[in-house]
């Protein structure tokens, strides 16, 4: 169920609104910070009568936030994306359809936590 | 009754965890070398440590934002990574601080080096953020830090001339032995060690991790505006302890033996004791605080999970940076540095970065956007825009001050 948070024709600030916030998951665990947007495409060189205006496509984390601090653009074969689509709340924090281990962009947290944090004793059991 | 013995132990754990060794170290120096001069520093400090933890613990109850995710959403990434980079160097020296002080206290009562304790503390350290819940590790070490009112109770006991420390508390003059570059040095080591920034981020977040509400913010008052002052009493006894038995001596504090001397004097073994357990609860106690805070730090400036209150293996990355910084700070230490001298070094630079931290706290209190009905109050604004004019003016004075005065030479 999408909150009414989410529905079309709310005017947001992308810096403001949507830029560094949190991205929590289906049962609100952070899951990464908006590193920057993805837009649709619009043709280049062209007449834009006609054309649609460009959408946001996903939330990108990962490589992004490098370029977006030191400026440059990386390919992007290495944005991790989490689809607008996913999106289902929009307030202080921005909520998600999904859980955490079930997004692209959270494959950093799970070979931590395979590789090393599980390994170690106790790494898998509630604190006492 | 439950609710009553629930503040309690919230007023008590407030008290027993406000002195760390920053604020030890600090003010022992102070009091040995000015005597209570700088008093009002002290009193500065924790009015400004209220008014800003309880802002954070505010946003935090209501909004669900810790202090780090607000720095990096109203900074933006570039100063928020700024931020974080000084946030974390500080937060690090402070780790190495106090995991040096336990070595030191250890060192205190067996006669052992502290090199050889230092690995053993870090790794208690790690393995109670490992296993143990946050609420245990709070309650524990803030109840035994309480012994620091061995502090006061020396005070008492030494039976000082108490019209001659109010003189020198409330008509303050820089003594003739000083330079006065000296003395305002350590006015701004003296506030820094007051409101060090590790204290807003622990208190932040620990605010979710016992998952703080609305309704908490009741509790969450009481613990800082009753706490907070009688820890700052602490600290001002730990000055007068010095200033009365150092200061005439000519004794400037240069290490922990210099510390525990008055204390000593006062109350002999028995004092002793009460100290050896406050000093211990006290530094262990905040270098669980600073180990959490560099978590807490890096995985909300990135987004990660993170939290005692989950298992590790649900907030892996918080708790590798936890590993990572636990073996730099240990790295620190087995140079051989002094770690009082890591403690004096760790409060300036830490009065140089309060303004990175509380400025967001400031503003984000004033967002409707987070803080729907409960954004701050005409006074509560007009107090904050006082101290940050204050904090910037230590943050720029800091580095100057400690070039002239040669740290305090």
């Amino acid at each position: 169920m999408k909150s009414p948070t989410v529905r079309a024709g709310r005017i947001l600030d992308a810096h403001l609104h949507l830029l560094d916030r949190q991205v929590l998951d289906v049962d609100d665990v952070p899951v990464t910070t908006v590193d920057d947007l993805e837009l649709s495409d619009i043709p280049v060189d062209t007449d834009l009568d006609g054309v649609e205006a460009p959408v946001i496509v996903s939330l990108l984390s990962g490589a992004v936030l490098g370029t977006r601090i030191f400026g440059g653009r990386p390919p992007s074969t290495r944005w991790h994306r989490v689809p607008w689509s996913s999106l289902v709340e929009l307030g202080t924090a921005l909520k998600v359809d999904a859980a955490a281990d079930d997004l692209e962009v959270s494959w950093p947290e799970r070979w931590v936590r395979d590789h090393i944090i599980a390994r170690i004793p106790g790494g898998r059991h509630d604190p006492e | 009754m439950k609710k009553l013995f629930a503040v309690a132990l919230g007023v008590l754990t407030a008290i027993g965890g406000f002195v760390d060794i920053g604020d030890l170290v600090t003010n022992a120096v102070v009091g040995s070398r000015f005597g209570m001069s700088l008093a009002w520093v002290v009193v500065v400090g924790v009015v400004g440590i209220c008014l800003f933890a309880n802002m954070s613990g505010r946003v935090a109850a209501v909004s669900g934002r810790a202090t780090f995710e607000i720095i990096r959403e109203r900074l933006g990434p570039r100063a928020g990574l700024a931020n974080l980079g000084a946030s974390f160097f500080i937060n690090l020296m402070t780790m190495a601080a106090e995991i040096g002080g336990i070595a030191l206290v250890l060192q205190l009562v067996t006669g052992i080096g502290p090199m050889l304790w230092m690995p053993l503390a870090a790794f208690a350290v790690w393995i109670v953020v490992w296993r143990a819940k946050f609420s245990q590790l709070e309650n524990a070490a803030g109840l035994l830090g309480l012994s620091l009112i061995v502090f006061a109770v020396a005070v008492v006991m030494l039976g000082p001339d108490w019209g001659e420390l109010a003189h020198q508390a409330f008509v303050p003059t820089v003594p003739a032995s000083e330079q006065p570059s000296t003395y305002w040095f350590y006015a701004v080591a003296l506030f820094g060690a007051a409101m060090t920034p590790y204290e807003v981020f622990f208190f932040s977040s620990g605010a979710i991790e016992e998952g703080w509400t609305r309704k908490d913010l009741g509790q969450e008052r009481v613990n800082v505006f009753v706490g907070f002052p009688l820890g700052g009493l602490l600290s001002l006894a730990i000055a007068a302890s010095a200033a009365i038995v150092l200061l005439p001596q000519a004794i400037a504090v240069t290490s922990l033996s210099q510390v525990v001397l008055p204390v000593v004097q006062a109350g002999g073994t028995i004092a002793f004791c009460f100290l050896i357990v406050g000093m211990l609860a006290a530094f262990f106690g905040a270098a669980l605080e600073t180990t959490l805070s560099s978590g807490y730090t890096i995985a909300q400036y990135f987004g990660w999970s993170w939290g005692k209150f989950r298992r590790p293996a649900k907030a892996a990355r918080f708790h590798l940076v936890m590993i990572v910084g636990l073996v730099i700070a240990l790295g620190i230490l087995l140079t051989g540095v002094d770690p009082i001298a890591v403690t004096e070094y760790s409060v300036v630079f830490s009065a140089v970065a309060l303004p990175l931290t509380y400025i967001p706290i400031l503003i984000i209190s004033n967002d409707p956007d987070y803080m729907g009905t409960e954004v701050n109050g005409r006074a509560v604004n007009a107090l904050g825009l006082v101290y940050l004019v204050v904090i910037v003016v230590a943050a720029v004075a800091a580095i100057p001050l400690m070039i002239i005065s040669g740290a305090g030479a």
